[in-house]
């Protein structure tokens, strides 16, 4: 099974945007090398011709016709949620630069 | 007046109808006993005093103009903090939320405020429903009622505390692996975990999608049983709920329907690791169900095993996709966060800062299962070992009518405990878990309590959408014991 190392761990946090401060990432890299020692057990199992199951539920192509409605939410209360604003626009950091 | 401490949901119904009380004067009486009891138990993150005020006086309104009371009318319920009440704080236990307001309702809560239910507040929760005991909130540590030393269980701790110390007369709580039933085990009350699909997601925080069910918390089976009937049905929000009716028959106490079933033991949960005290505790069960005449089956759930480890596959994967969206704009800003840098070090300060050590380590954990290269070996493998254990209940439904099993391996354990450890504390849903997996219905049912005074539950686990008959089997459980029940 894979190993997980400083380096990979490093990558991980920054596909997840996270930072992780050196003490983070050690007790981090004991505790999933642990776990994912755990889960090596799972390879034994014979799986071949399994069905995955890809979700919690067998229903497939669940459809229904659009049909306009008023939003059944406080804009207000979103538009308090956020830090910023001018005028009616919500304000964030650049997206391009 | 009825004291808070006999009432049911039941009961209340009566006592309102009666004019024994008004629900305005039993809404005032939680509120009193929250504000005298929970700075002990910390079971509630915030309370909505005020509109449960108004929520009570129409239930008295509906019944002075000689209305129907609904069935939920005039009750008091804790929310779990996951579940979106509008205009309501919905923090999920993290700091990430901890600014956030609920923009509109769950449609569990839309259902329930139909029904006439009031909300009395949102409880304590693992940070978005991760843990096994409500240690992991942002906020506070929920302690159990009935030793404060110890934990209420987790991840809907704070439901299932409340319930326990008589702070709501009922409570929703949501399930992923065994966060409603785990915790109304170490608290001595009843928690009922639906089929996945029977009752509609919308406005729950999501944390794994394949497996999040809401679900109510309440101090015996047949209010579970009121409840859930409040909250189940298709949703058009939610296309993973399903399109099945269940009729009011259904819910009736059939002594008869219970009388003739089977009910199957798996020898996968009568393992080394099961405290004496819950194997005791589940022979006298299986000894009260036999003086019912229901018949035992020895029955093998073989990949039982594997479930541990499956479900810490799935779980971060789909944890890892859903917390995706917490950036720290969306929602609310998180405090302390220099807001004028750069977008991707502010998502990176946003979440860094926000998101507590148990959300942070599944959150890596999921990144890395769903990554290149180990996709197959690891999220793949999994959704296949899930068909194996989801088919050996499929499998053991054939020859039995439920399954009867421990909720956990022991009762409640320490504060602090297993916090250090994370595998440890894990393993306190090994019971929980599979039938999570397996997408059916389970409720947890106090059984006794251990030598040092400890809830001891045990479980019953139906075929898909079979809630009507773990309501059924649980009520005569239930009545059997009563005088002598926690």
């Amino acid at each position: 099974m894979a190993e997980i190392t400083a380096q990979s761990l490093a990558h991980l946090a920054k596909l997840a945007r996270l930072h992780l401060n050196p003490e983070e990432s050690g007790v981090l890299l004991r505790d999933l090398k642990k776990i994912l020692d755990h889960f090596a057990e799972l390879t034994a199992i014979p799986t071949e011709g399994v069905i995955p199951v890809a979700g919690g539920t067998d229903l497939k192509n669940v459809f229904r016709e659009d049909v306009a409605a008023d939003a059944p939410f406080s804009s207000e209360i979103l538009r308090q949620a956020f830090s910023e604003r001018r005028d009616d626009f919500l304000a964030v950091p650049p997206v391009f630069e | 007046m009825t004291t808070l401490h006999n009432l049911t949901i039941k009961k209340f119904h009566e006592g309102l109808r009666l004019k024994d009380f008004s629900a305005l004067e039993i809404t005032k009486a939680y509120l009193d006993h929250i504000d005298a009891r929970d700075s002990e138990i910390g079971a509630y993150l915030s309370l909505s005093a005020k509109e449960a005020l108004l929520q009570a006086e129409q239930a008295d309104l509906v019944l002075a103009r000689g209305e129907n009371l609904a069935p939920l009318a005039g009750v008091p319920f804790g929310i779990k903090d996951a579940i979106l009440v509008q205009g309501e704080p919905a923090t999920s236990g993290s700091k990430i939320l901890a600014d956030y307001r609920a923009a509109y309702d769950a449609t569990v809560t839309s259902k329930m405020r139909l029904s006439g239910a009031v909300f009395l507040g949102k409880t304590n929760m693992d940070e978005f429903a991760m843990g096994s005991s409500t240690e992991n909130s942002a906020f506070k540590k929920t302690k159990n009622p009935h030793d404060t030393s110890r934990v209420p269980g987790g991840s809907s701790g704070g439901s299932a505390a409340a319930v326990a110390a008589h702070m709501a007369l009922a409570a929703l709580g949501s399930d992923t692996g065994g966060s409603i039933r785990q915790p109304a085990a170490f608290c001595g009350v009843v928690g009922l975990k639906p089929t996945y699909g029977a009752v509609s997601r919308y406005g729950l925080t999501a944390m794994a999608s394949s497996l999040d069910q809401i679900g109510p918390i309440t101090r015996t089976v047949a209010d579970a049983g009121i409840v859930f009937r409040a909250i189940a049905g298709r949703d058009v929000k939610d296309a993973t709920t399903a399109d099945v009716s269940y009729s009011a028959e259904d819910f009736e106490p059939n002594f008869e329907k219970l009388r003739n079933m089977t009910f199957g033991l798996p020898d996968e949960y009568f393992i080394d690791g099961l405290a004496t005290s819950v194997r005791e505790a589940i022979d006298r069960v299986v000894q009260i169900y036999n003086s019912f005449g229901v018949k035992f089956k020895k029955i093998s759930l073989p990949h039982t095993r594997y479930a541990l480890s499956d479900y810490y596959i799935i779980m971060p994967a789909e944890v890892s996709a859903n917390l995706a969206r917490f950036d720290g704009l969306r929602y609310a800003p998180v405090s302390g966060v220099d807001r004028h840098s750069k977008l991707e070090e502010l998502y990176v300060a946003n979440r860094s800062q926000g998101f507590g050590r148990e959300a942070k380590r599944r959150i890596i954990l999921g990144t890395f299962v769903l990554s290149s290269g180990y996709y197959d070996a690891y999220y793949g493998k999994a959704q296949k070992v899930r068909r194996l254990i989801k088919n050996d209940f499929l499998e053991a439904f054939r020859g039995v009518d439920l399954i009867l099993a421990p909720t956990t391996p022991t009762p409640a354990f320490k504060l602090g405990e297993k916090v250090e450890d994370p595998l440890a504390m894990y393993l306190s849903d090994v019971f929980t878990i599979p039938a999570s997996l397996a997408g059916i219905p389970a409720i947890s049912i106090p059984a006794a309590l251990s030598p040092g005074d400890l809830p001891i539950a045990f479980q019953l686990m139906a075929p898909h959408f079979g809630e009507a008959k773990l309501i059924n089997a649980g009520n005569y459980y239930e009545q059997a014991v009563s005088g002598q029940a926690i």
